[in-house]
């Protein structure tokens, strides 16, 4: 058996952007070498240069060097483009890019036929917006659902053949931006929010508000115009990986409807959330309906995908509250180049140990007053003790709070010296990494023996992983995703509490042989969660195991370019799950090729969100 | 949190904006996690996780069944010095063309006519890149040919009656000097009046937008926005054809041209709609009807020519009868004319629209 899904059709079409000039390099496959065409799909992030999470991207692209990578990126503004790439590893065979930020009117959906097909299905979507729903305002709570499923399974039915109706619709047509912007759109969005038996606040809305909805829509509906869902695109892939969630993944979404292309979605932070925050300005009905779209739109994502890898217990909490199944759900720690951490990590001594240090951006939410009190009350037990503050301000706000906490700092700690003769200066030092003092990253870690983080409010605190990397006794809040992180390798307080984090933090000065021992802890705990190689080896898992359980649908050919009979296996044509979720990892389900030659240990199943519980 | 019988009024106290405004727990919960709340401190609540604690929050919230407060109107757009400027640039290079071209005589004249028919391009393009009249990115790839129409058209204005004339006695014998009084005279006062006319247009699209917006705050439903925006629309459009004639007028008098004011009103009233059709989106439909008026004009004139070949002389009949009506000026009144009339049809059906008139620049 040969399903190998590694000899398609050569196709190249001529993309407006193609791989870097003098970075090609034929690729040279091995019989029983398991080799996967991965499509990478972003949105504002990899390849480009100010992209987000485009660190991770390029780890994971450059890690798995046996896989091909297309990339799909959405682009967010004309900055950004212009901004151009960063340097693509010889893997990624093309990469295809469409703004996400601006849309011509490509008059699709002109005809008459299209009009009506249009209407109805934008008609469809938007009364199922406008019904009270699962998250939604006066639609009993879920758990109430849960017995009797049907209503919640009608409602989402019909988002989904709405949503695929103006899909298909925008595939025949060649594209819906005309229409979605057009009198037709506003005025189905009218009729529903009219209807009897809408939401409250929809009822509320008003025609600047039903402007704003369609305007809205016609924006996170832009994926649907996009010409990648051919052989030629997102077909040729094994399967689509979405870098996160909304645009990039309801790209996903479609090829999975349009090719059957399988679907891996990874999340760090969860769309869902950053819209419920983005939209806090604008008025309720606006609020209500966008909140519903992007709350279907996730729960049909997650429902689609082959896997879900949240990055960490946050996300997946969300992500299950949307509805994902929990056996699909896999944390994947984000990796972390942990290289530059090793020197000062295997030399823990060379710490001064009677200095704290805080790194990381200033800004209102790490909360360095608490910090500052806290300190204060470590001075009056522990005279000689010093505190470093490394980094540099984020934006306007950020400037203005760094010079609020330096007045606070000479206010609280006079500057002082060892004697008469000498010249005094605070205990309190702030620095910027690259100064003379703090050359690197890495320095800054270095010189402390104790690591404090004192925010009020954090995602995942990544510089709390790099004190862990650095063997640092940690002193944290327990904020986000800080104790999920932590485990139980170093102390955790209550936020705004700067009573307990000077406690806490003396516990660690006055103790160097804990301090020490929960460094190893936290470094050797970090070393094995948060390092790249097990981020990658766990996707190079994750992207077998999706590969083997997908079935070829193309046409495969043999070495002299006819198609081969039997190429696909009779099984891959039933429909549904034919085997248990249980049996299949025993059996043999997978084809030894998948199994073959691990790069790296084949994902055990990563340590799911264990340090929050 | 001991000392109080309920912990969660406290909590609802202290984020009771977040509370009142939320249209579902799950933004409760997300403000809620923003602010720092955590499982753990959910626990303190008796609740398993922030998601629950957010649904009790959200339900024990009293929510009064009147409505919110109506969303503040818009702040209106200020018209700014520089758009005015702007916006009178192009009538004054062409004063001053104009201006030129009497005061030169004999081989001077051409160079005067070419820099000022330069200068006034330049200067309409200066007029119409910002302010009320200038299109926003996402249209302007689409105007390209319509530009080039436009300018075919206000070429005609200048010139064309004077070929026509000239072609219908059997010439031109040669290239027009410059002088209205020639065999091939040049018609300065239309295409002055138009360009003056720049100022009122910026104006009336500027009041367009702004009491277009303003009533779209207002009205309650699409019908309702389409019932007061007609008025509106055919108000300014009013407007501008009365500050048309005045302008056709004063410079009919000033340069002593009796003739041309139908031609410069039609031509104006089309370029006008034209333009604030593609303002608000709209491109095909003037691009295509600049197009076939355009067209209409050139084929007038090959008739004319065309009929001097034998046997082809009946060609030349619709034309003649144009003009026996109404001189040479027949032909570009009546065609920017009815183009003019079709524009404004198809702008009273489209412009009255709650959806031409999208803010671009509202937050969500």
């Amino acid at each position: 058996m040969d399903n190998r899904p590694s000899r398609h059709r050569p196709v190249r079409i001529p993309s407006s952007r193609c791989e870097p000039p003098g970075q090609r390099r034929l690729l040279i496959r091995e019989i029983g070498g398991a080799f996967v065409r991965i499509g990478l799909l972003t949105e504002g992030g990899y390849p480009y240069v100010s992209g987000e999470a485009r660190l991770w991207c390029d780890r994971l692209v450059r890690g798995l060097g046996q896989h091909e990578f297309d990339i799909y990126a959405l682009s967010r503004s004309e900055r950004q483009e212009d901004e151009g790439w960063v340097p693509l590893p010889p893997q990624v065979r093309r990469v295809r890019t469409a703004p996400l930020w601006t849309a011509e009117d490509d008059g699709g959906g002109r005809g008459r036929a299209a009009r009506r097909r249009f209407a109805e299905c934008y008609g469809e979507l938007a009364a199922v917006l406008c019904t009270a729903g699962p998250y939604g305002g006066s639609g009993p709570p879920l758990e109430l659902w849960a017995g009797t499923a049907d209503p919640l399974a009608t409602e989402a039915d019909r988002f989904r053949s709405a949503l695929y109706g103006l899909a298909e619709l925008a595939r025949d047509e060649g594209g819906l931006v005309g229409a979605l912007r057009s009198e037709a759109a506003v005025n189905a969005l009218e009729r529903a929010c009219r209807a009897p038996g809408t939401l409250r606040a929809a009822r509320e809305a008003r025609v600047p508000q039903l402007l704003a909805v369609a305007a809205h829509l016609e924006r996170a509906l832009r994926p649907l115009s996009l010409d990648w869902y051919g052989d030629d695109g997102l077909g040729s892939v094994d399967l689509c990986h979405a870098a996160s969630g909304g645009p990039a993944a309801l790209t996903g979404l479609l090829a999975h409807h349009f090719l059957g292309v399988p679907l891996l979605v990874t999340e760090y932070g969860v769309q869902l959330r950053t819209h419920y925050l983005a939209a806090a300005e604008s008025s309720p009905a606006v609020r209500a309906l966008l909140a519903a779209f992007h709350g279907r739109l996730a729960t049909e994502i997650y429902d689609r995908a082959a896997l879900i890898t949240p990055g960490n217990a946050h996300a997946r909490r969300w992500q299950e509250r949307c509805g994902a199944d929990r056996a699909k759900l896999r944390t994947v720690y984000p990796g972390m180049d942990a290289s530059h951490f090793t020197e000062v990590g295997e030399s823990p001594r060379s710490a001064d140990p009677d200095t704290l240090v805080w790194v990381g951006r200033v800004e209102p939410a790490k909360d360095l007053v608490s910090l500052l009190h806290a300190f204060a009350d470590v001075r009056k037990e522990e005279p000689k003790t010093r505190l470093r503050i490394v980094g540099a301000p984020a934006g306007p706000e950020g400037t203005a709070y760094l010079g609020h906490c330096k007045a606070l700092a000479a206010q609280l700690f006079p500057d002082e010296a060892d004697g008469l003769h000498e010249v005094g200066d605070n205990p309190v030092s702030f620095m910027e990494i690259g100064g003379p003092e703090v050359p690197t990253l890495a320095d800054a870690y270095a010189t402390g023996a104790v690591t404090v983080l004192s925010s009020v409010v954090e995602g995942f605190p990544i510089s709390l992983v790099e004190a862990m990397f650095c063997g640092r006794g940690t002193v944290s809040t327990d904020v986000g995703a800080v104790v999920e992180v932590i485990g139980g390798t170093g102390l955790v307080v209550p936020p705004r509490n700067p009573r307990a984090l000077a406690e806490a933090c003396l516990a660690l000065l006055r103790d160097p042989e804990r301090r020490e021992r929960l460094g190893a802890a936290a470094r050797a705990r970090a070393l094995e969660l948060f390092a790249v190689e097990q981020n990658t080896a766990a996707f190079h898992g994750i992207y077998l195991e999706i590969v083997s359980h997908s079935p070829v649908r193309r046409v495969v050919l043999d070495a002299t370019g006819e198609p081969l009979p039997f190429a696909a296996p009779a099984e891959a044509h039933v429909p549904g799950r034919w085997t248990e979720p249980a049996a299949r990892a025993v059996t043999g389900g997978i084809p030894g090729w998948a199994t073959a030659e691990p790069p790296f240990r084949t994902a055990d199943p990563v340590p799911a969100a264990e340090g929050a519980r | 949190m001991s000392g109080l019988a309920d912990p969660v009024k406290v909590l609802m106290h202290r984020h009771r904006e977040l509370c009142e405004r939320a249209v579902d727990p799950l933004e409760i919960a997300a403000g809620l996690e923003a602010h720092g709340v955590t499982d753990r401190t959910a626990a303190r609540f008796r609740h398993r996780d922030v998601f629950s604690l957010a649904e009790e929050m959200y339900a024990r919230v009293p929510r009064d069944a009147e409505t919110p407060a109506g969303t503040a109107a818009p702040a209106p757009v200020r018209a700014r010095a520089d758009w005015a400027l702007l916006a009178l640039l192009p009538g004054a290079l062409c004063t001053a063309a104009v201006a030129g071209l009497h005061l030169t005589h004999g081989q001077q004249r051409p160079i005067a006519a070419a820099v000022g028919a330069l200068a006034v391009a330049l200067g309409l393009r200066a007029a119409l890149a910002r302010g009320p009249l200038g299109l926003k990115d996402h249209i302007r790839s689409g105007s390209r040919a319509t530009g080039l129409w436009t300018c075919w058209l206000a070429a005609y204005a200048l010139l064309g009656d004077g070929l026509l004339r000239a072609a219908l006695a059997g010439g031109p014998d040669r290239l027009p000097t410059g002088a209205s009084d020639g065999p091939w005279p040049l018609a300065a006062a239309p295409v002055l009046a138009l360009t003056l006319s720049c100022a009122p247009a910026a104006w009336c699209a500027h009041l367009f937008a702004g009491r277009a917006r303003r009533k779209l705050t207002a009205s309650r439903s699409l019908e309702d926005f389409t019932a007061s925006a007609t008025p509106l629309l055919l108000g300014t459009f009013a407007l501008y054809l009365c500050s048309l004639t005045a302008l056709s007028a004063l410079c009919g008098t000033v340069l002593d041209e009796p003739a041309g004011h139908a031609q410069a009103i039609a031509l104006g009233a089309l370029l006008f709609l034209a333009r604030l059709l593609t303002l608000h989106g709209f491109t095909r439909a003037p691009a295509l009807v600049l197009a076939a008026t355009a067209t209409a004009q050139a084929t007038a004139l090959a008739t004319v020519f065309a009929a001097r070949l034998p046997g082809w002389d009946l060609l030349i009949t619709p034309v003649k009868t144009v003009v026996g009506m109404g001189g040479p000026a027949g032909v570009p009144t009546a065609t920017c004319g009815a183009a003019a009339l079709v524009l404004l049809v198809h702008a009273t059906r489209r412009l009255t629209r709650a959806s031409a008139h999208t803010p671009t620049d509202q937050p969500w």
